[in-house]
């Protein structure tokens, strides 16, 4: 036992050894980054982040949904395109700030989502995978075509007075309501986080989708769990849904690229890995804001997480080879 | 305790059980036969992991076939599956502690179970905080065991227990199961018909899927047909 139990600490400690080198160089280039961008184009650092902070706080849930109830929802951008149309529906009857509904929007989304998962989604996990992706992509037209019957395809906003604050500083003058995305970015990954590693529910969920049959055999409700997990998804995005509205128009299709981009930050982060949604929606909004800047490849940035997503698969499989 | 009768079931259209009845009283009980007879699948049926096509499986005089695995188990019936079923990316810790978490009877005990599971194996204490994944087979077998146990059950499912372990170990384990055997009842399937006859009160050998013999341990011990296929005398 001892020989190999050292060996097997050696091994443990080369695989820290190699985690931490990696760590200190993207720590070390992101520093860099952030440095260069601070002096030659502050705007695109400022934008780049907030615009990463709404793409996380969407991408989160999804992220969530995926590592517990184990499929890919398709729908994730439209239910958060209902919940701005519903928040905007009810803000404008009652004349409120689309910032009082936000809790109302959260909590009703969630069980909007529960009765769907209730009626739909648990009846395809037993399913072929390309079932429930057909399932998913079903009810996102479904839930376009609804409100664009009922809205048209007219674009809604709210004028807000608050949400086109701005700051100067020196020359630099940036809108600075949207680093509210950034906040609940941090919220949900430190949330679930929490939620997930130190409560008892939590960890029920985490158990169901590490093992549903285990989880099933220490007398875990699996279906139960995997119903309030996307409940609690799909409410967490509904309250994304109320805070979008603050800042941008609203149309049926406005959800659609918000699904692509959670898609691929959840593939670029690795299933059950929340923190590494975070990073990715740092480089995807960095990476978008800075072709933006230029005029030459103004236009490629709503395709640059397209160019990530198969890096990264790339670079994931070349890896996955050699070693 | 447990009482099957009639009891029919498989796969898809694969029967694999026929005619089986089946008893588990305030004892321990070994169930025997080679691989594929179907223990596995007897369990599953008890556990609601697979529906009965005929029969009736009763505990202490509830019918549970047709039940949620989820509530049989907070009936009182705690598994060690056969490929283990751990939380891989949870600590041993937190898999001991869901075993009870979820269990009426036994969720506002945990700190006291969680003592009584590490004094039974230390190396589960020493490994408190280790992913439950990256323990050896031996040891997550012994977390199996534990966490089983963490649930108070009044019937102990174990399904090849001694399976990878150490000769060691599964004299320890098999210790463990008579210590237990008085105060829960036992269903117990094994490779090692010799080791688990010291410790069970009595057994059923499963041969293609029905049961071909009944007898107590001291009389499976001379049985022809067991000395022959199970002792390997
Ligand atoms: N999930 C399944 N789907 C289809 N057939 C199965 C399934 N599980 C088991 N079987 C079949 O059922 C029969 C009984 O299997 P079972 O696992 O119950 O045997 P066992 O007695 O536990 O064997 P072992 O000693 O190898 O564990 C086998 O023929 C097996 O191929
Ligand atoms: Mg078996």
């Amino acid at each position: 036992m001892g020989p190999s139990l050292r060996r097997h600490n050696l091994n443990i400690q080369a695989v820290k050894m190699a985690i931490k080198q990696r760590k200190a160089i993207i720590f070390a280039i992101s520093i860099a980054t952030a440095v260069v961008l601070i002096l030659w184009k502050p705007t695109v650092l400022i934008y780049g982040l907030q615009a990463a902070g709404l793409y996380a706080a969407v991408a989160i849930p999804m992220g969530l949904v995926l590592g517990i109830v184990h499929i890919v929802n398709l729908s994730h951008g439209e239910f958060m395109m209902l919940a701005s149309y519903a928040t905007y529906t009810v803000c404008r009857a009652l004349g409120v700030d689309p910032l009082i509904a936000l809790i109302p929007a959260a909590l009703v989304t969630a069980l909007f989502g529960w009765v769907v998962f209730q009626l739909t989604i648990r009846r395809a996990l037993k399913a072929p995978e390309l079932n429930q992706l057909i399932l998913t992509f079903g009810l996102a037209i479904a839930f376009s075509q609804i409100i664009n019957l009922i809205f048209t395809s007219q674009t809604y906003k709210l004028s807000l007075e608050y949400s086109s604050m701005s700051l100067d500083i020196g020359d630099l003058s940036f809108g600075v309501w949207s680093f509210v995305f950034v906040a609940v970015a941090v919220i949900y990954a430190v949330g679930l986080q929490m939620f997930l590693t130190k409560t008892r529910t939590g960890k029920a969920a985490l158990a169901v989708g590490q093992n549903p049959k285990g989880a099933a055999i220490v007398g875990i409700d699996v279906y139960r769990t995997y119903g309030l997990v996307f409940a609690l998804a799909i409410g967490l995005v509904g309250a994304m849904g109320a805070l979008f509205l603050t800042k941008s128009a609203i149309f049926p299709g406005v959800g659609s690229p918000f699904t692509m981009k959670s898609f691929s930050l959840v593939a670029m982060a690795g299933i059950g890995n929340i923190p590494g949604i975070l990073g990715a929606s740092v480089l995807l909004g960095l990476a978008e804001n800075f072709l933006r800047s230029f005029r030459g490849t103004r236009d490629w940035a709503e395709i640059v997480y397209f160019v990530l997503i198969i890096a990264v698969i790339l670079s994931r499989s070349l890896k996955g080879k050699k070693s | 305790m447990l009482k099957i009768q009639g009891l029919e079931c498989g796969y898809g259209r694969m029967k694999v059980l026929e005619g089986i009845n089946f008893e588990v009283g305030a004892e321990s009980v070994g169930l025997f036969g080679p691989n594929g007879a179907g223990k596995t699948t007897l369990i599953s049926a008890v556990m609601g992991m697979i529906k009965p096509w005929k029969g009736s499986i009763e505990l202490e005089g509830v019918r549970i076939g047709g039940a949620e695995t989820f509530t049989i188990a907070r009936m009182g019936v705690a598994l060690v599956p056969q490929e283990r079923e751990l939380f891989p990316g949870m600590s041993v810790e937190d898999n001991l502690m869901l075993g009870a978490a979820y269990i009426p009877h036994a969720k506002d005990d945990i700190p006291n179970q969680l003592e009584k599971v590490f004094e039974l194996f230390p190396i589960l204490k020493e490994r408190r905080t280790q992913y439950a994944g990256t323990m050896s087979g031996g040891q997550q077998r012994m977390l199996a065991i534990g966490r089983a146990l963490m649930s108070k059950p009044r019937l102990l499912i174990l399904d090849e227990p001694s399976l990878g372990l150490q000769p060691s170990i599964v004299a320890e384990v098999f210790e463990v199961l008579k210590s237990l055997k008085s105060s829960i009842s036992i269903l117990v399937t094994e490779q090692n018909v010799r080791e688990s006859l010291k410790a069970i009160d009595r057994g059923y050998v499963l041969e293609n899927g029905r049961i071909v013999l009944e007898d107590s341990a001291e009389g499976l011990k001379t049985n022809p047909h067991v000395v022959k296929s199970y002792l390997g005398l």
